[in-house]
């Protein structure tokens, strides 16, 4: 980072906008931010359907699906360092462990992480980063936030996402250009691998934004509970508010 | 996978389940079995398949509590014969979309796992994806008893609650386009998947 302080008055921010009261939520989610990001996302869609897609349609057509899998496998090898690093900041220890097993049985016997043993061997796969670090530690998501090209994040996840790019970076040693590289070749496989998921997505839509900004939401505060569901957390607002007794009224 | 296996049956003949929970659990064992079935049945034709799993959907999942939960607070805004309309066309749109998307599965195993009971009397059974393409996929159900017997309100994917992600969609329309354009889109939408119907 060549200029420190600015760097910092920018994650200052992003940290701040996060800690924002959140607004009401009554019947929809914390986005007050909606017009900005419906134009990001209009604008992220066209440049999916003219480029990203065409391109990783033409991928899945020439490609057999053993390459864009063990090319997938790759890629998740070499995000070792964020989820590494986003386990340990969690102290979440016997995970940090296995991933570091994985990574070492992966690239060795899985040979430089094209091929999977590990999971054959019953090795956990602890998909952690930066942002559910953050949010562990406390961090509020802050309101929806649609990234240009990157899509749904929030302040959170994007300074999330912004440590997870200086760490796959620094300590692997990669030069920008095979950075770049890399990223776009994880752009195109990953696209290839949901182009089906997606078309049934904006099939199923009844508002395709709308769909995008909720199952991102709910999603990462899975993740960020690591799946678990607490059964005592309130739900009336979503299962139990009496609608026979509304209509009474 | 065989270590989580045995756990499971090891947790699964554990004494001290509480009545209420393994009913549920019980429900959610038969209703997978009996898709998974089906699933499996090579001698099916794809809409045979898909026929019969919206026929077991339909006896399982209590609709006319689900479609109330979809529209929410939106309910009110909708008069009788809407809610009629809405009801169906929703039904519809379930069966055009995920109906359609089972036809992708045959080789699935799904392992049930963890029950937990709400506050509310529901309870939440765990299951997960153990082998074909949705291969680690949770999927949890939500159930609710009425009259002596289960039946899921919602279906929670990898942290997804469709109810949640559903009632967003309707809400968005109601207040941009009303109840009647609520309807008309859903309607529109479906029309259109039904022309997309592959053989």
């Amino acid at each position: 980072m060549r200029r420190p302080s600015a760097a910092l008055l920018g994650v200052a921010t992003v940290l701040w906008l996060g800690a924002a009261p959140a607004l009401a939520q009554e019947a929809g989610e914390n986005d007050p931010l909606e017009p900005f990001n419906r134009g990001v996302f209009w604008v992220n869609d066209r440049l999916d359907r003219y480029f990203l897609e065409p391109i990783a349609t033409g991928w899945e057509v020439i490609s057999p699906e053993f390459v864009r899998v063990r090319i997938d496998k790759f890629l998740t090898n070499l995000r070792f360092p964020v989820r590494f690093f986003s386990n340990l900041c969690q102290l979440k220890l016997r995970q940090t462990g296995a991933e570091t097993g994985r990574f070492i049985v992966n690239t060795t016997a899985g040979i430089a992480g094209f091929f999977d043993p590990a999971t054959r061997f019953g090795i956990g796969f602890y998909d952690e980063d930066f942002g559910q670090a953050l949010g562990y530690w406390g961090t509020p998501a802050g309101p929806y936030l649609v990234l240009p090209i990157i899509g749904p994040s929030s302040p959170r996840d994007a300074v999330g996402w912004g440590m997870d790019w200086v760490l796959l970076l620094g300590p692997t040693q990669l030069s920008a250009t095979a950075g770049v590289v890399i990223g776009g070749t994880n752009m195109v496989n990953s696209r290839a691998m949901a182009l089906e998921d997606v078309r049934e997505a904006k099939a199923a839509a009844l508002d395709y934004y709308v769909l995008v900004r909720n199952g991102y939401i709910q999603l990462r505060e899975a993740k960020n509970r690591d799946g678990e569901v607490d059964p005592d957390e309130p739900t009336e607002s979503l299962y139990d508010f009496d609608i026979d007794e509304e209509i009474e009224e | 996978m065989g270590l989580v296996a045995g756990a499971l049956a090891l947790w699964l003949t554990l004494p001290g389940e509480a009545a209420p929970e393994a009913g549920a659990k019980a429900t959610i064992e038969r209703v997978v079995a009996q898709a998974l079935e089906v699933l499996g049945d090579a001698s099916l034709s794809e809409s045979d398949k898909q026929q019969k799993i919206e026929q077991i959907a339909r006896e399982r999942f209590d609709f006319p509590r689900i479609t109330k939960l979809v529209l929410g607070h939106n309910y009110k805004k909708l008069s009788e014969p809407q809610r009629e309309q809405f009801l169906v066309e929703f039904r519809r749109h379930l069966s055009l979309t995920y109906g359609r998307r089972l036809r992708r599965f045959s080789d699935e195993k799904v392992e049930v796992g963890g029950v937990l009971r709400h506050p509310n009397g529901d309870v939440t059974v765990r299951t997960v994806f153990a082998a074909g393409d949705a291969n680690g996929i949770g999927m949890d159900y939500r159930m609710r008893e009425r009259d002596g017997e289960w039946y899921a309100i919602d279906l929670v994917i990898e942290g997804v609650s469709m109810i949640s992600n559903f009632r967003s969609q309707v809400q968005e329309i109601v207040s941009s386009k009303g109840a009647d354009g609520l309807i008309d889109t859903l309607r529109k939408k479906n029309d259109k998947g039904s022309l997309t119907e592959p053989s």
